[in-house]
């Protein structure tokens, strides 16, 4: 799961959460709305890296493309990279059967040569595959093609549980629902039996229950093809020395400093790559990123704006045509912990629906440079479900103060808010501060560093309140539900910060999640949301946008939904 | 600084009352005290009166004032004379209580770690090596050598060598961050000069004759100790104590810079430069306000500092 920034995403501590149904990648920014990337960052949008191949010619081919990132990169094999910046990085090695639109989160075939038939009970995924597909060494030898046998190896070795050091995150959160899949996962079958070659180029996939989410199951990085006698169950060794169908290869990679990919010349898409290569440096500061990409020196960073420059470079006419924005597919929230220990006032639903009347959303929506949409509930504006009519909770102080007398609080009380490090989180956690103090609630802010923090939130009842942010995985609402408000995610190492569980709910969620009538479903989905809200868990806050600069020669650069940066359309506009 | 230690001590009981009217003569004539001095007047009086002469509650966030459309902050205006910092807070009222923060911890931490060396520098160098004498046994006399001062002044070099951030910081990481545990961790590391210097002053000192004679007439060592060797003392500690608070309200900021210091709301000068520094370029203002403000609170005190080191100088008596 991510948190309150899109900054420091990458997580050391991934492992923890790979008990969580769906535990969240990284940030996935959506697109708002159309038109939203600046002018001068996308003349020309190349066709989406997963939809027909490019009219070669209109896209300018060569050049080197650095990205800087605060982070550095945590894995570069695809069964268990789980970061933002890991994800860039994958992307342009790797394939998975499916991918999305190159601005939007509409299915695309990308090694499958189309989206998959699904049988009329929803159980059962049939997939053709693409022919002439090569898997490419790192010195760029064609290593030989790939076959369907390579896609049932690549989904079985993700479930594996003796992958070294340690299991994918999301074995069974994504995958658990193929025919076998907990024989694989529990140690009991090498393969599962629901993963079946049909022949060289076709695969068949057959699920327990009918589930309307397993395409985009098929386009996460998880879901990529790699080759049996290269990827093995040591997956540091694969790390070092990843081979896959993609665009790119990794030339080199110096941990903390920079990783190197360069063009593969036998990629299987004719116009493709763009670029010789692509430099990701890592360990670079915010601001030093800013001033090498107005300098000239660097073409792209991986995080948002830093605060102190977000007005100056958005607005100043040197820049501001660089920037370019997305919002993201995700929630930033104020949890309270519903089972507070020792009947504690935060486990009184009356007390939580004070503080939801509480907090000055607007406010901290303009200390965040509006860099976002204010949330009224939980499902965020670009997701399926989203609710325009939820709007449950208003700001409301003397509303507020009176809910807390009437919950025996007249006094108030005194608690921790807990957030991390990355700007701007100190700052809304110090906003959240003073609104709480305006009812009578004294919190003390800890702020701790992101690991430390990612810890204690995974610590039952170790914080109280706090301030963190969801990022979605897939462009589905069981992404919202299931990982973080569900009874199973409420778990040592879990993400479910506010300790919510109600049967009910679970109830309502599983339903939900079979159900194939997809108008009916996100209606099921909506009320879910009007429950929690009712609950109260959460003080919705924001829905984050994403903010970057973008050097003046780079071209086809766009954010995202779910993948944030897809370097593999990325080109350098020619005569710079 | 050497001190002449047979001037001074001709008369143990008068010596330091003389040197005192000396010192005073000599400061006043020095425009670096008269600098030092009301630099630091100045900053006392600001932190004393913060609450009084501040405009806003330096906590209070002025949502629509202070804060610009694009929720940047605000420059000096007439409501806010410096301006607000990146929540909409008056930064005056901030910089004002920054002062009281500082110098809290700048004077507390201090304090305590100056009494820590003062304690542990004169001890080891009085106690020296004492014998435990334990009655007679088989007609000879039991002692028992204490390495006393071997084992403060062994431990105040191991303090010593310690990375004294890292140590500060994994402190506050393991503990909390709070306004007291950032003077305890303060006192905790800066004792150790305190101590070393304190130590090398007493050594000279218990070996001068009036000590001598002291013994000779039966004072108890803990009477010559306070009575005879600690006024001796005063002027070093005042030299060293002024001086160390520039280093401890460096220290504290450094702490806060870090994001390990005092806890928010409460404004310290290094956690508001911590919280804008991504501002240096778009509103340097609120970088450099507090930046100026830690400078001039250290510049005073040293300047006081390296005039009352001039003014206890014997050579600047004649």
């Amino acid at each position: 799961m991510h948190n309150g920034s899109t900054r420091r995403r990458a997580l050391s501590s991934v492992a923890l959460i790979a008990l969580v149904a769906g535990a969240c990648q990284p940030a996935a920014p959506r697109l708002a709305s159309p038109g939203t990337s600046a002018g001068g960052a996308t003349p020309q949008s190349p066709p989406a890296g997963s939809s027909a191949a490019p009219a070669t010619g209109a896209i300018p081919q060569g050049g080197t493309l650095s990205i800087a990132w605060a982070s550095d990169l945590q894995h570069l094999d695809p069964a268990v990279m789980y970061d933002t910046v890991g994800i860039s990085a994958v992307r342009t090695m790797f394939e998975a059967p499916l991918s999305y639109d190159l601005t939007s989160t509409k299915l695309v075939p990308l090694l499958a040569t189309a989206l998959p038939l699904i049988s009329a009970d929803g159980k059962t995924y049939t997939l053709t595959f693409r022919t002439g597909v090569k898997f490419v060494n790192e010195d760029g030898t064609v290593l030989r093609e790939m076959t369907a046998d390579d896609v049932v190896y690549s989904l079985n070795r993700v479930l594996d549980p003796n992958l070294k050091p340690t299991p994918s995150p999301v074995a069974s959160a994504f995958f658990g629902n193929i025919v076998g899949a907990a024989d694989v996962i529990g140690g009991k079958a090498k393969t599962a039996s629901g993963i079946k070659m049909i022949d060289a180029s076709t695969v068949e996939i057959d699920l327990v229950n009918a589930d309307a989410t397993f395409s985009n199951i098929l386009a996460t990085t998880f879901a990529s093809v790699v080759p049996k006698e290269v990827a093995g169950e040591d997956t540091a060794a694969f790390d070092a020395k990843p081979v896959g169908t993609g665009p790119y290869l990794l030339k080199s990679y110096t941990k903390g400093q920079q990783a190197t990919f360069v063009a593969n010349k036998s990629y299987w898409r004719a116009g493709q790559p763009y670029l010789n290569e692509i430099d990701f440096k890592v360990g670079v500061d915010d601001n030093a990123a800013i001033q090498q990409i107005e300098a000239g020196t660097l073409d792209l960073m991986g995080d948002t704006l830093p605060s102190g420059s977000f007005t100056q470079i958005t607005t100043d006419p040197a820049t501001k045509d660089q920037v370019v924005h997305h919002g993201l597919v995700d929630t930033q929230y104020l949890w309270m912990d519903t089972a507070q220990p020792d009947s504690g006032p935060l486990s009184k639903v009356a007390v939580r629906q004070a503080i939801e009347y509480a907090i000055d959303k607007d406010n901290i929506l303009k200390i965040v440079h509006g860099a976002g949409t204010r949330a009224e509930c939980i499902f965020p504006t670009d997701l399926p479900a989203f609710d325009p009519a939820c709007h449950p909770y208003s700001f409301d102080v003397p509303k507020a103060k009176q809910m807390l007398t009437d919950a025996g609080y007249s006094d108030g009380f005194r608690t921790t808010l807990y957030t991390d490090t990355t700007d701007p989180d100190p700052k809304v956690a110090a906003a959240l501060q003073q609104d709480l103090a305006a009812i009578g609630i004294t919190a003390d802010v800890v702020t701790q560093s992101f690991d430390t923090f990612l810890t204690t939130i995974q610590t039952p009842h170790a914080a109280p309140m706090g301030y963190v942010g969801w990022y979605q995985d897939y462009p589905d609402p069981s992404d919202f539900i299931d990982p973080i408000l569900s009874c199973a995610s409420a778990v040592k190492g879990g993400a479910n910060q506010a300790w919510y569980c109600n049967k009910q709910v679970d109830a309502q969620a599983a339903a939900a999640r079979g159900e194939v009538d997809s108008s009916k479903r996100l209606s099921e989905y909506q009320a879910i949301q009007n429950q929690i809200m009712t609950d109260a868990p959460w003080v919705p806050l924001y829905f984050q946008e994403h903010y970057t600069l973008v050097g003046k020669r780079v071209g086809g650069f766009t954010i995202h939904p779910v993948y944030l940066y897809s370097l593999r359309d990325v080109y350098i506009k020619p005569g710079s | 600084m050497t001190f002449d230690v047979h001037v001074v001590h001709d008369d143990p009981e008068v010596a330091p009352a003389r040197r005192g009217s000396r010192a005073w003569r000599v400061l006043r004539r020095n425009p670096t005290f008269w600098f030092g001095a009301t630099g630091v007047v100045c900053i006392v009086a600001a932190a004393l009166f913060a609450p009084i002469i501040t405009p806003h509650d330096p906590n209070i966030a002025f949502r629509r004032e202070g804060l610009t459309a694009a929720g940047d902050p605000v420059g000096p205006s007439a409501l806010f004379p410096l301006g607000t910092d990146e929540l909409g807070r008056d930064y005056l009222s901030r910089l004002l209580h920054g002062a009281r923060t500082s110098l809290t911890v700048g004077i507390v931490a201090n304090f305590l770690a100056t009494a820590i060396g003062l304690a542990v520098g004169s001890i080891a160098a009085f106690a020296r090596t004492p014998r435990l004498r334990f009655g007679m046994v088989r007609g000879r006399s039991l002692e028992i050598p204490i390495p006393v001062e071997n084992i403060l002044m062994r431990t105040t070099d191991a303090v010593l060598s310690f990375p004294v951030l890292l140590l500060a910081i994994a402190l506050v990481a393991i503990v909390g961050p709070s306004l007291g545990l950032v003077i305890v961790v303060i006192a905790a590391v800066l004792w150790t000069s305190t101590a070393r210097i304190i130590h090398s002053r007493v050594v000279v000192i218990r070996e001068a004759d009036f000590i001598e004679a002291a013994r000779a007439v039966g004072v108890a060592p803990i009477r010559i100790l306070i009575r005879h060797i600690l006024p001796h003392l005063v002027p070093i500690v005042a030299v060293y104590a002024t001086l160390g608070i520039a280093s401890t309200v460096l220290f504290e900021a450094t702490l806060s810079f870090l994001g390990v210091g005092v806890p928010v709301p409460a404004a310290s000068w290094g956690g508001m430069i911590f919280e804008h520094i991504g501002y240096y370029k778009s509103d340097p203002r609120v970088v450099v306000l507090p930046g100026l403000a830690i400078m001039l609170t250290i510049l005073s005190f040293n300047l006081l500092g390296d005039a009352l080191a001039d003014a206890f100088d014997p050579f600047h008596w004649r």
